[in-house]
């Protein structure tokens, strides 16, 4: 089972996705298998968060920006400095994650949420879940 | 062949003519030009050096100056960038020195010529470059004064056509500032690439718009010149980038039919052009899009123009009924998505106008460059011309 959404993003934001996947998963009906989340875009990616203290996304998008902040020396040009260093935060944090489907529920963890992250935006941005089952 | 025939025959001739099928090549041309403009105006400039400007200085001559003026409000509205469209002769004879080459090589000039060849506009950057500013030049010739004193160039593509009162260049000359000033505000973050590609989409849009209003405007163009013909000058209005339109239609004019023809804003009319005695052979065209903040003095002037019983056009993307119906020959232009694409058709009536005065009163566009004014042969009255730096 493919399920397909759309999201509009603002600039350089986070999107809690964990509802969306859950219900997709439960609406498949697999009762053991493979979830795959997967984004289509090159500059924006999937990750697995803590969603209990707000400011841990502030954290987690300084440190992402600390680490290839939006400069003005990407060699490549075409687009805009943010599109570049969006491509980069997208190759190095991924576009998809998997995840483990027991007894019919998406196996996260207390402290995990699965979010959308926006390293460009405001853009049209759409995810798909993929569920797979064991049999 | 019946009378009748031979003069409606006759007639079509002379709505046909060099200047007049420039117009005609508009659209093809927008959209042949936005193709060759839209890659280059991505990479002439680097993220670096588009971060780097802090103030610019839009420069050129003739209809290069229009399409500064045309652009300048676009250049700030898109990039924040505080931008002046300043004559050639202004920049390299009287600009104060102090304020060129400042912040790391600011201003950005940018030097509008498709020749490349006018010596006010090499003094000019020659000038500017000598205080340490930036210089970009938008050319067509690489290897013209402008091209050789330019640090980057970008170069302008216009397929030849018959000679006649610049028309394709100024279209070319406006579409690529535009392009310019949509990248700026786009890599400076002033609005996301989406939305800079809806401004670039907008731009090639008009080719199509204008290619379905062309057939109406050549019509009431051609009966406006055969009202008009006999007039002894003309007085073009309007503000904002409407002006540069209106300054556009006065020098088509001007090298068209040789007659006298002025260019003012909807306020300064107010002040001065209205006195003109001989209001009823004053042809007066009104630039006025309906988005511009200046749209109600436009409404004003237009409704005294008519109480001075001049016979009026008003050249908009709306209609009479956001002029208050007042009488006027309403011209039609292109309504864009984005007002700062107006300039880009809004000039093609006013050379209709000037073609085809030229063509009803035999004149030759420039005077043929013959007798008194054989000194303007090739150019040579701008070409060849003391350069001071």
């Amino acid at each position: 089972m493919l399920k397909h959404y759309k999201i509009k993003t603002k600039y350089n934001d986070v999107y809690d996705i964990t509802k969306e996947v859950r219900q997709a998963v439960e609406e498949s009906g697999v009762e053991e298998g493979i979830c795959i989340v997967y984004n289509p875009h090159s500059t924006a990616g999937i990750t697995v968060f803590s969603p209990w203290d707000p400011d841990g996304f502030v954290d987690l998008d300084e440190e992402i920006c600390r680490l290839i902040p939006t400069r003005v020396d990407f060699k490549h040009q075409h687009d805009t400095p943010q599109d570049a260093a969006g491509h980069v935060k997208s190759a190095l944090l991924g576009i998809s994650n998997s995840f483990i489907v027991h007894e019919g529920n998406l196996l996260l963890g207390g402290s995990q949420g699965i979010y959308f992250l926006e390293f460009d935006g405001p853009r049209d941005r759409e995810y798909f879940v993929k569920v797979f089952s064991d049999k | 062949m019946p009378d009748c025939v031979m003069e409606r025959k006759s007639k079509m001739k002379k709505y046909d003519n060099p200047m007049s099928r420039q117009v005609e090549s508009l659209p093809e041309l927008m959209e042949q030009q936005y193709d060759d403009l839209e890659p280059k105006t991505r990479k002439v400039l680097s993220f670096q050096e588009i971060y780097n400007i802090q103030r610019i200085v839009l420069t050129g001559c003739g209809d290069s100056l229009a399409a500064a003026m045309a652009t300048k409000h676009a250049f700030e509205m898109l990039t924040g960038i505080p931008t002046e469209v300043v004559t050639a002769i202004e920049l390299g004879r009287f600009y104060c020195e102090r304020h060129l080459g400042i912040d790391c090589r600011n201003p950005l000039v940018i030097a509008v010529s498709n020749s490349g060849t006018g010596a006010r506009v090499s003094e000019a950057v020659q000038r500017a470059g000598k205080h340490g500013c930036f210089v970009l030049g938008v050319t067509g010739n690489e290897e013209s004064p402008l091209g050789i004193h330019s640090d980057k160039i970008l170069k302008l593509n216009i397929p030849a056509f018959e000679s006649a009162p610049g028309t394709r260049s100024y279209l070319v000359s406006v579409m690529s500032l535009l392009l310019l000033a949509i990248r700026f505000g786009e890599v400076r973050h002033q609005y996301t690439m989406d939305q800079a590609m809806d401004y670039r989409r907008d731009i090639r849009r008009q080719g199509e718009l204008l290619r379905t209003l062309l057939p109406e405007m050549k019509t009431v163009c051609q009966t406006v010149a055969e009202e008009w013909q006999g007039f002894p000058c003309y007085d073009f209005v309007g503000s904002g980038f409407d002006y540069a339109a209106a300054w556009f239609g006065q020098a088509k004019i001007l090298e068209a039919t040789g007659k006298f023809a002025m260019h003012i804003n909807t306020e300064e009319w107010f002040h001065l052009n209205f006195f003109v005695r001989n209001a009823r052979e004053m042809g007066t065209v009104v630039v006025a899009n309906t988005t511009s903040p200046g749209h109600s003095r436009t409404r004003e002037m237009v409704k005294y123009a008519n109480v001075l019983h001049r016979p009026l056009v008003v050249i908009t993307d709306g209609s009479a009924e956001d002029f208050g119906g007042e009488q006027a020959i309403y011209i039609q232009v292109p309504k864009p998505e984005y007002p700062i694409t107006m300039p880009l058709t809004q000039f093609a009536p006013v050379c209709l106008i000037a073609a085809y005065i030229a063509e009803l009163t035999g004149e030759e566009y420039g005077r043929g460059c013959e007798g008194d004014w054989s000194f303007s042969k090739n150019g040579a009255g701008v070409t060849e011309s003391e350069i001071m730096v």
